[in-house]
């Protein structure tokens, strides 16, 4: 019998993992299973080139229209997978309609989170996720308009940079006291406040949104400190959720996302996860490690697959993502939730500089501003686990290829 | 012509790269990138596809012979300009290049 691989979430990671299923000669039935009416497609223009218009949409998608046709892809675009029944093997629509699988890929990725703000629901509040609502947002731009920017962080900061470079003046609201704090820390978000304020953006740091106020649509911000911001239209950056309500009622487990081993393998025998919905056992940082990049979707999606067809390499790649602001090139490798030591090397005067987070010792992880080479060969660094001499690091002069060997 | 003659490389400005290293010269406005890694010289287009960054401030790997670009880690055989990794959508232009006593010189 002919065997069916079901994979649920037609986005970067779904989709490249069937792109890799039919690669790698697998030729059962694939079903590719997307809530979204759009092919699978690449998020990281929605908030950059897509939004300021200076790229088709087109551009975005992983493939052109026909190749999932070609590749004899089964696909159910705009219908939202609700339920897993893994006794039976059976994936239920919202539709009623039951895809039985052999195997099967959860591929769900998250969701923008939505705070019980009043006023939330006011025309001209946007979010940003989806090219539906990057569509939303470009077609707000327009001379003389002003934009609240709730939330810096990385959306937050590259919308109010993407706006910013078409003439949208831009007013932020964010709750901690320098854009992206909550992952790079102060020293470096300070950085980013001072590139933003370089450009023109008027920000408001330690306060956070009460509410939306307008007649028709918004019109004004309410802070809790009692603050008002007039705006034309609002977009709101504040954090993401996984999407694994479709777990409810089965074996799956879920801790901040679907708890995966290093093969991307659930602990219910025949599921997989991958891509921003997946919580992965990393087996270079011996923990579970849940991140939201394109280039986790592009490669665990694919890693997914071939553990799909039996092939037991672990997925160990060193994460990694980019943010281009203005014409700054911000770039992360590794993964650190705390430091103890933030090792600099270069200059964050000069916007030039790559920073690491230690731990014991060990990198845990990078961040770059317009030093992507410095990043790339730091990436061994951080893979290989040892310790590196934070004096040597912050030497420029030093070769941090050297660094490797060592 | 059925033979390469030496009349076919253009000489141009600039200082051969070291050893895994990259620089950039320019043939007319073309900006093109030279690369020196593994007792070999690669000449290819500069500017990378996915966002129009310099390829010579990128990064050199002897081993599978590529170059990776500085801003978004698109990555290329520098033998043949195909993309082997990352977001570029489609390859860079390769040229043939000769680097003697100091001199580049480049076909293109």
């Amino acid at each position: 019998m002919t065997d069916r691989f079901v994979i649920v979430g037609a986005n970067l990671a779904g989709g490249s993992a069937a792109t890799t299923l039919r690669e790698e000669g697998f030729d059962g039935t694939i079903t590719l299973i997307g809530a979204e009416a759009h092919p699978p497609y690449e998020r990281p223009p929605l908030s950059k080139e897509y939004l300021r218009g200076e790229m088709p949409v087109e551009k975005t998608f992983l493939h052109a229209g026909d190749y999932y046709e070609e590749k004899s892809i089964d696909t159910v675009f705009g219908v939202r997978a609700s339920r897993i029944d893994t006794d039976r093997k059976v994936v239920t629509l919202e539709d009623g309609e039951s895809v039985p699988y052999d195997k099967l890929l959860i591929a769900t990725g998250v969701r923008n989170r939505r705070f019980p703000i009043p006023g939330l629901d006011l025309p001209g509040v946007h979010d940003l996720r989806t090219i539906d609502d990057a569509s939303a947002i470009r077609a707000e731009i327009a001379p003389g308009k002003t934009a609240a920017v709730v939330g810096m962080g990385f959306i937050g900061a590259e919308v109010a940079a993407s706006l910013r470079s078409r003439g949208i003046a831009i007013k932020v609201v964010e709750g901690f006291k320098v854009p992206l704090a909550r992952v790079l820390g102060e020293d470096i978000g300070g950085v980013l406040e001072g590139l933003h304020r370089d450009h023109g953006v008027e920000m408001t740091f330690g306060d956070v949104v009460e509410r939306f106020e307008g007649s028709e649509r918004v019109e004004r911000v309410v802070t809790k400190a009692g603050a008002v911001v007039e705006c034309d239209f609002a977009v709101v950056g504040v954090g993401v959720q996984p999407n694994v309500e479709i777990c409810e009622g089965s074996a799956i487990a879920v801790d901040n996302g679907i708890l995966v081993d290093a093969q991307c393998r659930t602990n219910v025998e025949d599921v997989y996860a991958a891509g921003d919905v997946a919580n992965h056992a990393h087996p270079v940082f011996g923990r579970n490690i849940r991140v939201e990049h394109w280039q986790n979707a592009i490669k665990q999606g694919p890693a997914a697959a071939k553990s799909m067809l039996g092939n037991d390499a672990a997925y160990d790649e060193i994460h990694w993502f980019w943010s281009d602001q203005y014409d700054d090139n911000i770039q992360y490798a590794g993964h650190h939730m705390t430091w103890d030591d933030l090792v600099v090397r270069g200059s964050l005067k000069e916007r030039n500089f790559i920073a690491f987070y230690m731990n014991g010792g060990l990198i845990d992880a990078a961040v770059a501003l317009n030093r992507g080479k410095d990043l790339r060969r730091t990436m061994p660094l951080i893979k290989a686990r040892k310790p590196v001499d934070p004096v040597k690091l912050r030497d420029d002069d030093i070769e941090l290829k050297s660094l490797a060997s060592a | 012509m059925s033979e390469q003659s030496a009349t076919d490389y253009t000489q141009v400005e600039g200082t051969p790269p070291d050893q895994d290293e990259l620089t950039s010269v320019f043939v007319g406005q073309n900006r093109i990138a030279i690369a020196n890694t593994g007792g070999s010289y690669y000449a290819f287009d500069d500017t990378c596809t996915h966002m129009g960054c310099s390829l010579s401030d990128g990064d050199v790997d002897a081993d599978d012979v590529t170059v990776t670009c500085p801003c978004h880690m698109g990555q290329y055989d520098m033998r043949t300009g195909e993309v082997v990794g990352g977001p570029p959508p489609a390859g860079v232009k390769t040229y043939p290049v000769q680097v003697e006593d100091g001199t580049i010189r480049i076909k293109a």
